[in-house]
């Protein structure tokens, strides 16, 4: 212990050193004028808001642990950076509005500086001065940290001032709590209580750190008398030009002293206010979007999860069958309303808002999971219309298109939460009858068209060439086709032309044939999991007895199931969408645009090869080789606009008069002037949107083609005896 | 005795067209010195002689029963004695809804040799063959009755064609035995909720069925009938799914489309049940994608196409 | 309370099928085996009477049939059926539904249920027998083609509706038990999901011969039956005239014939 002083006395009287000038001396005296009793109720207060604060944290933490048990994947400290460096960047909250994140990064900024300048000073006065004697805040570090702590202070101010005319001014739609899946009568459809708390918040932050400098002023005025405080009074030039103006107006040391003295205690209270009710209010999201961020499942919605065997509910219905990430995921969520601008559903009036879903089972878990004692499971129920439930057109509303869960800021993960909820819904057999139908139809036939699966094939045998059956003979491509490509009549027509151009381009390729069933994709979305662990097994089986290098298909649906889920049904398979294949065989040279093609396109990012596979470039490329001009739709890429038919919707009719999403999408391409082609690449999108186009009235202004159909205008068919030569 | 026995049916004082039609498939089965007689049970049966007296019947039994209306329990009884007492060698009923409820049970005590949905009946080295369909009327069956004195056979409807001149058969009565019914009618209950249309007297009618896919669809076809000046039909799950009302549901237990002439068949796959509602019709044109359904079987001309593209291209030539 | 619902596992046809050699019946590798569509719908009419009544009611399920027949009798377990029966015997094939009819009897006597459901009709041989046969066997009340029931489990009588042709409805009221055979879009029959089919496999199923219902081969196979297959072939079907073109030209012929057909009207 000696020895330690000793040294603390040589590094203090080196700093001192380096210091020497009139400024050598000059630091902020804590608790000046204070009494005794003063400072001790003030240590009081402090403690009791940090075991309000803790208690707090209890009590959300014993909430997280009674939902269900889950092991996450990959280590905790690439969890952690990932996090730190996603936080710090802000780039999740810049997303789609950079005024938001500009805003958001001055209020984190600015209040992380001021917090980490309090604890600064905590440091040296609780702890490293009692304890060890050594002292820092002083001198040239004091003022600089002033200084910093002022320009924080403006920091954060201008940040909560965007911000709250961002809310009061601006209304923007997405920050506009009315719901699509409640009436207005119903108890929780207007929620007050959520714009009390956002204004309470941005209020609290902004008297905390306006009284904050007010607080510097009148210190300042009080102790004009002291050289070292009143000389060096620039360093804090936001209280030094308001104890200006405080003695331009008369106001006079004493005065200042009792200002001081009172507002000390008001900026103290609140401030301490604020900490113990952290896990109580929204201001926890500093604590659970991180979280939140660190336990982020980057397949989220691309590969969901199975049901263990040994599980004997299905799905979703308590809330306690949710795991503890999923209920953290319900804290986390800021009600940004990203998702809720972003979700096509809500777009066309369904009665689905991702953040909707998200915010009534948060309130269903804080009614039911923070009381000391779990009620029963009877009230524990999530489906229903009550508040703070799930109704079942809500959750039959998804597209399951992951728009929501791309854009969250705080990663939240709904779909996975939707379609476990479906899985309950499934397994009590509550759906529309056209999808139960469907759904046994895919049973009983392995597709979802109801045809014999010996007519997956026919769509080949009008081509001039056999197409290898890839059970019998070695290929070096398998094309898995898919349902629409083989059944659907105007999908069949874009199958035999890709057929063409692989033999034109002397690709060794194969299908499947009878032993093709269903990917499953839309299945498994739609929450019949059992139905999809059949056709999954029976996929895996027939790929595996099949001899090829790689996998290719026209179907996004069937390639994000089989290149995200089904190494978890024992299938791990090379495959790639058509696109990647395609550039690759221009690159090689074996196929030539020889007819470069003129028109003016846009092109429609399909949910499952774009947003969910990050394919955004492939298609891209292979317009630019063909030599169109491509027009970029407002809405593309990662905020492509789903056709709607995902999650199992193509097999459900829509509402009468509903607008689909699909209209809404030809719409937004419509207003490009001169547009010539609609470019699709998934065989969903090309049923979807050729019906949307005559809906719309947009026939024969422009018309939506599969980027197949113009790569074979672009690339002619040879004539036969070349083909075969 | 022998002969032919054609059990006719009444409902609510009207004799139904189905009873004449057996009265032509008897004439069809008749052998030389075959007399055909035809029982009418009601409580009132003598109301019924001037229809059924046409050309082929023989012979016109009138059955007083108590009740009005078609009883299971009764029939069984009335006609199970009719039956004892005369010994005919062939049994007609109709395959009707009625017959479904009693013929049957009658075939099973009285130990007759049976089969329903005859569409043709006939002697071989004379033995009575009936022929019906099997397999979802994918084939045709040949059954025999080997053993069995008499015949009852259930004859499909819209299939014989029910004669034309009047005649004057000699009348009977016959005492049926009091018969312990253990159901009461109530009430008849017509479905047609304010859409009064009558589908059994429509000369041209166009049908949808599942290949609409969406009840927002109904709206197009609905606009089309209209244009081309048929009345709107549908198959049995347009109908059950309640996107049209009941009273628009052709087929077995639906409207048969007796008046029709022209049948234009949209999205209609061509259940056995529908079919029955329709393949008597002249002139039937199918339009659907899938170049396999049955409906193309009864149908005169086939469109192997999308039906919303027809429909258009329809609606643009009227 | 019991409540007896009699289901059949119906055979459609693939593609290209071929009669069998005999050329009495179909050959069997070109069948396609489903629960019947209409036992769906008597299957699900029980499973709601015994979910809405306040004591205990089982639903039991029977067929004939050999083993291919127990994968519809597990779809009938995971629908709601709480126990599957299955009589089966070699003397029971080339049975017709009135030798079926005798088996079912047997096997509702051995039960003694309070009603009996069967289906209007099978999908492939449409006999729309079976069910009334065996009520005759039974001696109990019967009616067919019911679209709407109202039955308390025990009562003496049951209100129905049978779905008559063109539409209209009769409303009766009938002595139970009775038999009665159920028409499609009666209710909506419930999803089994595949995880239920799959959890109902470790439901038994009881299998029954001759002996236990009391009957012996002459009350069944063709000495049972009350019709003999004679020859079953393919008719020549009347293949429709194709319309040949694109969808314009082809909506121009069509509209060609209707306005034939007008004009012969008129």
């Amino acid at each position: 212990m000696g020895l330690l002083a000793l040294a603390g006395r040589q590094v203090r009287s080196r700093v001192q050193d380096l210091t020497v000038s009139r400024t050598d001396a000059v630091t902020r005296i804590l608790f000046e004028a204070f009494s005794a009793t003063e400072v001790r109720l003030f240590y009081l207060l402090g403690y009791a808001a940090i075991a309000v604060f803790c208690y707090g944290v209890y009590v959300q933490i014993r909430k997280y642990r009674r939902g269900a048990a889950l092991k996450l994947e990959g280590g905790l400290w690439s969890r952690s950076i990932a996090m730190v460096s996603s936080v710090l960047s802000h780039r999740t909250i810049d997303r789609r509005d950079r005024a938001a994140g500009g805003a958001h990064r001055l209020i984190f900024y600015g209040f992380m500086l001021l917090f980490a300048g309090t604890a600064t000073i905590t440091l040296e006065y609780d702890i490293l001065e009692p304890l060890f004697g050594i002292r820092f805040w002083y001198g040239k570090f004091y003022l600089v940290f002033s200084l910093i702590l002022d320009i924080a202070g403006v920091a954060l101010i201008a940040g909560l001032m965007i911000m709250m005319y961002r809310r009061g001014w601006m209304r923007l739609p997405k920050l506009d709590y009315a719901r699509p899946d409640r009436m207005p009568g119903d108890p929780d459809f207007d929620r007050p209580q959520y714009r009390r708390e956002d204004w309470a918040f941005l209020w609290i932050l902004l008297i905390i750190a306006c009284t904050g400098y007010v607080l510097e002023a009148a210190r300042l005025v009080w102790l004009q008398g002291r050289a070292d405080v009143w000389d060096t009074r620039w360093w804090s030039p936001v209280g030094a030009l308001l104890a200006e103006g405080m003695r331009a107006i008369g106001l006079g040391e004493i005065g200042a002293g009792q200002l001081r003295h009172g507002l000390w205690w008001f900026h103290g209270l609140i401030a301490l206010v604020l900490i113990a009710l952290i896990p109580f209010t929204k201001v926890k999201h500093i604590f659970t979007s991180a979280a939140s961020l660190m336990v982020r499942d980057p397949l989220a919605a691309q590969r969901l999860p199975r049901v263990p065997e040994s599980q004997e509910q299905v799905g979703a219905a308590k809330i306690t069958d949710f795991n503890w990430k999923q209920l953290l995921n319900l804290d986390a969520c800021t009600k940004c309303g990203r998702c809720h601008e972003a979700c096509p559903a809500r777009a066309v009036g369904a009665p689905l808002s991702p953040r909707d879903v998200i915010l009534s089972l948060r309130e269903f878990a804080r009614s039911t999971l923070e009381s000391g004692v779990v009620p029963d499971a009877a009230e524990l129920d999530i489906h229903g219309k009550k508040p703070g439930q799930v109704a079942m057109e809500t959750l039959w509303s998804c597209r399951t298109c992951m728009a929501c869960v791309e854009i969250c800021p705080v990663a939240v993960e709904h779909v996975p939460i939707i379609v476990q909820m479906r899985r309950k819904l499934v397994e009590d057999g509550a759906m529309d009858p056209l999808l139960t139908k469907t759904l046994q139809t895919i049973h009983k036939t392995g597709n979802s068209f109801g045809e014999s699966k010996r007519k997956r094939g026919v769509w080949s045998k009008t081509l001039p060439f056999p197409v290898k059956d890839a059970r019998k003979e070695p290929v070096d491509v398998l094309w898995f086709v898919g349902d629409y490509a083989s059944f659907d009549p105007r999908n069949q027509k874009v199958s035999q032309i890709f057929a063409s151009l692989l033999h034109e381009a002397g690709v060794d390729f194969g299908i499947l044939y009878d032993g093709e069933s269903n990917a499953g994709n839309d299945v498994r979305r739609v929450g019949e999991e059992g139905l999809y662990e059949v056709l999954a097994a029976a996929n895996v089986s027939a790929l595996k007895s099949a001899s090829f290098k790689s996998v290719v298909t026209t179907d996004p649906h069937s390639f994000n199931t089989i290149r995200n889920e089904y190494p978890d049904f024992g299938g791990r398979f090379e495959i790639e969408h058509y696109t990647t294949l395609a550039k690759r065989l221009f690159a090689e040279g074996r196929l030539q645009v020889t007819r470069p093609l003129k028109y003016r396109v846009t092109f429609h990012d399909p949910c499952h090869l774009g947003r969910f596979n990050k394919g955004y470039d492939a298609p891209r490329e292979l317009l630019a080789l063909l030599g169109c001009e491509m027009v970029e739709m407002g809405r593309c890429k990662s905020n492509s606009f789903c056709c709607g038919a995902g999650g199992g919707r193509i097999w459900v009719p829509d509402p009468v008069g509903a607008e689909k999403p699909a209209q809404n999408r030809m719409k937004e391409a419509a207003a490009i002037p001169g547009l010539e082609v609609y470019v699709v690449s998934c065989p969903k999108d090309l049923t979807m949107f050729e019906d949307a186009l005559k809906t719309t009235g947009n026939e024969g202004k422009f018309v939506v083609k599969e980027l197949i159909e113009l790569i074979r205008e672009a690339v002619p068919a040879r004539r036969t005896e070349e083909v075969t030569a | 005795m022998s002969g032919i026995l054609v059990i006719a049916e009444q409902r609510r004082g009207e004799l139904r067209p189905i009873s004449l039609e057996l009265l032509g498939a008897a004439a069809s089965l008749r052998r030389g010195g075959d007399e055909v007689a035809v029982a009418i049970l009601s409580d009132s049966p003598e109301r019924f002689v001037q229809p059924l007296s046409v050309g082929g019947v023989d012979e016109i039994v009138t059955v007083k029963v108590a009740t009005p209306e078609f009883d299971p329990d009764t029939f069984e009884s009335a006609v199970g004695a009719l039956v004892a007492r005369r010994s005919p060698d062939v049994v007609l009923v109709a395959h009707s809804v009625d017959s479904f409820g009693y013929a049957a049970a009658l075939a099973t005590r009285l130990e007759l040799g049976f089969a329903t949905d005859v569409f043709n009946a006939e002697h071989i080295d004379g033995e009575l063959v009936a022929t019906r369909g099997g397999y979802g009327q994918k084939v045709n069956v040949e059954v025999d009755f080997p053993g069995r004195n008499t015949v009852l056979l259930a004859i499909r409807g819209n299939v014989f064609k029910a004669p034309d001149q009047a005649a004057t058969p000699r009348v009977t009565a016959f005492e049926a035995p009091a018969a312990h019914s253990r159901a009461k009618v109530r009430e008849f209950i017509e479905l047609s909720a304010g859409d009064d249309v009558d589908m059994g007297a429509a000369e041209f009618i166009l049908s949808i069925g599942r290949g609409i896919g969406e009840e927002t669809k109904v709206a197009q076809f609905r606009e089309l009938a209209d244009a081309v000046g048929a009345t709107l039909g549908c198959s049995r799950p347009i109908a059950d799914a309640g996107w049209l009302p009941k009273s628009r549901q052709v087929g077995q237990s639906g409207k048969t489309a007796s008046a029709c002439k022209l049948y234009i068949a949209m999205g209609v796959s061509g259940a056995i049940q529908h079919l029955a509602g329709m393949k008597h019709v002249g002139t039937i044109v199918a339009v659907n994608t899938d170049a396999e359904a049955s409906i193309f079987s009864v149908a005169k001309y086939g469109i192997v196409g999308d039906i919303f593209e027809i429909a258009d291209e329809l609606r643009k030539l009227f | 309370m019991k409540i007896l619902v009699a289901v059949k596992q119906v055979a459609a046809l693939d593609e290209d099928f071929e009669i069998r050699d005999d050329g009495r019946d179909v050959d069997p590798d070109f069948f396609i085996r489903d629960l019947n569509e209409w036992d769906d719908f008597s299957l699900e009419e029980a499973v709601k009477i015994r979910e809405a009544a306040a004591e205990p009611v089982e639903v039991a399920v029977v067929s004939v049939g050999t083993d291919e027949v127990d994968e519809s009798l597990r779809k009938c377990l995971a629908k709601g059926a709480d126990r599957a029966i299955r009589v089966w015997d070699s003397a029971i094939e080339g049975s017709d539904s009135i030798a079926i009819a005798r088996v079912l009897a047997a096997a509702a006597k051995r039960e003694a249920p309070d009603m009996l459901f069967a289906g209007v009709q099978s999908s492939d041989q449409s006999f729309a027998s079976t069910g009334i046969a065996a009520a005759a066997l039974l001696g109990w009340p019967h009616a067919a083609v019911v679209s709407n029931l109202t039955y308390r489990p025990g009562a003496k009588s049951a209100v129905f509706r049978r779905e008559l042709e063109g539409g209209l409805l009769q409303e009766v009221e009938i002595q139970c038990p009775a038999v009665l055979t159920i028409q499609l879009g009666i209710n909506t029959p419930r999803y089994a999901s595949l995880r239920s089919i799959k959890q109902a496999a470790s439901k038994p199923i009881e299998v029954l011969s001759l002996a236990d219902v009391a009957l012996s081969e002459a009350d069944v196979g063709e000495t049972g039956s009350s019709s003999r297959v004679r020859r079953m072939y393919v008719p020549d079907k009347g293949r429709a005239q194709l319309i040949e073109g694109d969808a314009a030209q082809q909506a121009a012929r069509l509209a060609e014939i209707i306005r034939e057909f007008k004009g012969a009207r008129a």
